[in-house]
């Protein structure tokens, strides 16, 4: 019988046992691969191996590099921003589109293609649009006699045309959400509250808030997960400039690692990099069971 | 559970003790022992083997480059029975690729065509192959012909590690139908009290030259141009416009030594002279030139450049010799001013800076610097096919073929003229396009500054890129924060002082003096 039993958790552990060897591999070890490496110095580029140097990177982003506390409130901004403005117009956009009309499909098809385009063709077509000299936006603004405006080249207006253009190609997906989420909700609330008079805001704030506020929590913590890892409309559109007014996190941790193979000091940046979205989600996360329960 | 909180803990020790056992274990070095192939090519020429050609050669070479390689390729080919893979990668990522090859040495690519400014690294580290032992068995054609400025650039320690490809160094170009324009003329000296020289003799009738011709339709196009133009995007090339401007008022020319010809660091205590008034002042006056530049200006890298000045949007601008390349081509490039470009040296200034005594000496003086050096071809230690990509670097680099290449017969290359032969040979630059007055000038302009025994080499020691572009650290970051208006000259200044001293004391303080040294001929 014992023997039986054994030879069960055996056959149990045999089946699990490739599925923690491709985690170890895939997922575990670059980790702790990374982790280890954020207490050497390696600069790749001229050093045969790593040196232990103990905390000094960690206390070097913490402590000494004002560059990587503006490319964290960067990040900071355009995330609250972004996330905050897309969640809004998908909401509208949702309510608008779950109302009857003729043509709805069709709206909700043409929404969805900005979602679907490769970020990094987004970033360029949105940098030819929005060029200075030659985009397209900035002739039309001149031809109706208006300036046309330094979207990529004045470091006040560029943080805000990465979010701008964030904000297009994301809207999609919080309203794709959003929609199949206003669909569900049962009608018999609606009915009760028109038979009680409350009018269609009353509606909204009372009944389909509360009943769609889990979607809201779920997809607004995907989006600020995903868009705190934000590279591509950087790398494409601004280059990280005009001077480091654009950089986000993400993109200094690949300048730092990638481009000049300070294989420490990069680690130890992304190292914190997933600390600081660990502890938002956590936070945010948390906050949401509190007020569930 | 708190039996799976000890598998759990178990798991990861054994991950971490199993990471940091491979992290170090550390890797040889490279050139611990001489491979097969290095005794081979040691080999006294008479003993050495043919070379197989047919086998496939694969080049790392970037976007304009791309051009001359395409154009030899099929002939190649054709020729040897042999086949060329070309791995085409943007300027911004080609660092990375190299490097990342340099590490893993997958023998990903045979021979790569990189700017001269990296190979502090790169040869310093023993990343590629010494060409001398090939030069020896295969020769290498017309090595006397080579300028003695970038025979200088293919060079490390002394001997040749890269095959010459390109010359390079800032030119003005200025619009003859702005500046050369007597109405105009006048109008200026109404306004300034002085008419300014042509091609402009300093910096200060530059930015008076910019203001003038800013925002209006002078040569009555019916679209508003420009002042001035120049590389000015973040991680791009926007150093180089800078360091055209602060050459001037950092130093004066003369046989290089700690107080001419030398605008990065002192050489006696190698304390980097970023916050020197020179560069303040240079600093100062081109922020005040970004006021009468295309509103896109900060966008502007090598491309867009030569792009927008081509295409007629600004009177002046500053770059190699490629905008004169482009200017020729109106269907290509979209040229509309073949035949309207005046060529000149960089501007000079009416002060500069001595350190010596510590004042401004007020005096018109002209320094020219070699901006960027120019690109060549290295081969890498792990290239799996070192004597085939020789013969195929020999063979873009010959007399013939580079002449081909430079002069516009086969269009925009990115390759400036570097060999004596290309500066003799008119009529091959008529053949690509240019009309004869202006090759004259054109070439005129280059040869001067190559020729120029005390012009100010480009900083090449080790871990230049990062001095220029580095992460956290670097004179192009807090540039365009001064472009842009963000912060303040003097600020820039003494950021960019605050990383350099950081980045010599982080390479080796002795080393990197020693380096710098050498770099301008000293002991």
């Amino acid at each position: 019988m014992a023997s039986a039993t054994i030879g069960r958790r055996n056959v149990k552990f045999a089946f699990l046992l490739p599925a923690l060897i491709y985690l170890m591999l895939m997922a575990i070890l670059p980790l702790v691969w990374t982790l280890t490496l954020s207490f050497t110095k390696w600069h790749a580029n001229i050093m045969p191996k790593p040196e232990w140097v103990g905390l000094d990177n960690f206390k070097y982003f913490l402590f000494q590099d004002l560059r990587f506390w503006h490319a964290l409130g960067f990040t900071s901004m355009y995330v609250g921003i972004s996330v905050t403005g897309e969640l809004v117009l998908g909401l509208i956009l949702a309510t608008l589109l779950s109302q009857k009309f003729r043509g709805k499909n069709f709206f909700r098809v043409i929404y969805l293609i900005p979602m679907a385009c490769p970020p990094i063709a987004v970033a360029f077509l949105w940098r030819m649009m929005l060029h200075p000299d030659i985009g397209i936006i900035n002739t039309m603004l001149t031809s109706i006699g208006l300036n046309g405006v330094k979207w990529t080249t004045s470091a006040n207006v560029a943080p805000f045309t990465i979010i701008m253009v964030d904000i297009w190609e994301w809207t999609p997906f919080m309203f794709l959400a959003l929609l199949a989420a206003l669909q569900s909700l049962p009608t018999e609330l609606y009915q009760a509250a028109a038979v009680d008079g409350a009018n269609s805001w009353k509606m909204f704030i009372h009944i389909t808030l509360p009943l769609i506020a889990p979607v809201i929590v779920t997809i607004s913590l995907i989006r600020v997960i995903d868009a705190f890892k934000l590279f591509e409309l950087v790398f494409g559109i601004t280059g990280a400039g005009p001077g480091s007014s654009t950089e986000s996190l993400s993109f200094y941790v690949y300048i730092v690692g990638m481009k000049w193979f300070k294989l420490g000091r990069g680690s130890a940046a992304s190292w914190l990099f997933l600390i600081i979205l660990l502890i938002f989600a956590i936070t945010l996360i948390s906050r949401f069971k509190k007020q569930r329960t | 559970m708190r039996k799976h909180f000890w598998l759990i803990t178990l798991f990861i020790v054994l991950t971490l003790l199993f990471t940091t056992s491979i992290v170090f274990a550390g890797t040889k070095p490279a050139e611990e022992k001489p491979t097969v192939m290095e005794k081979a090519e040691e080999m006294p020429a008479e003993k050495a083997p043919e070379v197989d050609l047919t086998v496939p050669i694969t080049v790392l070479v970037t976007d304009p480059h791309i051009q001359v390689v395409d154009t030899w390729k099929p002939i190649w080919e054709a020729q040897t029975g042999g086949k060329i893979e070309v791995v085409l990668v943007p300027y911004a990522t080609l660092e990375e690729k190299m490097w990342l090859e340099f590490r893993t040495k997958t023998g990903s690519f045979d021979i790569a065509c990189v700017p001269v400014t990296w190979l502090g690294e790169v040869f310093g580290g023993g990343h590629a192959e010494n060409l001398e032992p090939y030069m020896e068995k295969y020769g290498y054609p017309g090595w006397d012909d080579v300028m003695p400025g970038v025979q200088r650039i293919t060079k490390w320690m002394g001997k040749v590690m890269a095959l010459p490809y390109d010359g390079d160094n800032h030119l003005t170009y200025y619009r003859k139908d702005a500046l050369e324009v007597p109405k105009y003329q006048a109008q200026f000296k109404e306004k300034y009290g002085y008419m300014y020289q042509i091609p402009p003799a300093n910096w200060s009738e530059v930015r008076d030259i910019a203001e003038f011709f800013n925002k209006w339709d002078w040569d009555n196009d019916g679209e508003i141009e420009y002042g001035v133009a120049f590389i000015a995007q973040q991680n791009s090339q926007a150093m180089w416009s800078f360091m055209d401007v602060c050459a001037q008022y950092t130093t004066i020319a003369g046989t290089p030594s700690n107080y001419t010809s030398n605008i990065f660091f002192d050489t006696e205590t190698m304390e980097p002279l970023c916050k020197s008034p020179g560069w303040v002042e240079a600093m100062t006056r081109i922020q005040e030139l970004t006021e009468f530049a295309p509103p896109g200006l900060l966008g502007y890298g090598y491309s867009e450049l030569r792009q927008a000045f081509v295409s007629g949007n600004s009177a002046i601008a500053f770059d190699w010799g490629d905008i004169g390349i482009q200017e020729q081509k109106p269907v290509e490039y979209g040229s509309k001013v073949k035949g309207l470009l005046g060529y000149g040296p960089l501007p000079g200034a009416k002060k500069y800076f001595d350190r010596k005594t510590n004042k401004w000496v007020e005096k018109q003086h002209t320094v020219n610097f070699l901006n960027f050096g120019g690109w060549v071809w290295i081969i890498p230690k792990a290239a799996p096919h070192k004597d085939a990509a020789y013969k195929f670097g020999v063979y873009m680099t010959n007399p013939e073929h580079s002449l081909l290449d430079v002069c516009g017969i086969h269009g925009y290359t990115g390759a400036n003229p570097w060999r004596w032969s290309h500066f003799k040979t008119p009529s091959a630059w008529v053949r690509g396009g240019w009309g004869e007055e202006s090759v004259k000038g054109y070439l005129k302009a280059i040869s001067d500054i190559l020729q120029d025994p005390n012009a100010v080499p480009d900083l090449l020691i080790p871990g230049t890129p990062e001095y220029y572009t580095g992460a956290g650290s670097s004179l192009d970051v807090h540039l365009n924060a001064v472009l842009s208006g963000k912060i303040s000259p003097q600020e820039g200044c003494e950021r960019i002082y605050k990383d350099w001293v950081r980045i010599t004391e982080e390479k080796g303080f002795e080393q990197q003096k020693a380096f710098y040294r050498g770099s301008l001929g000293l002991k």
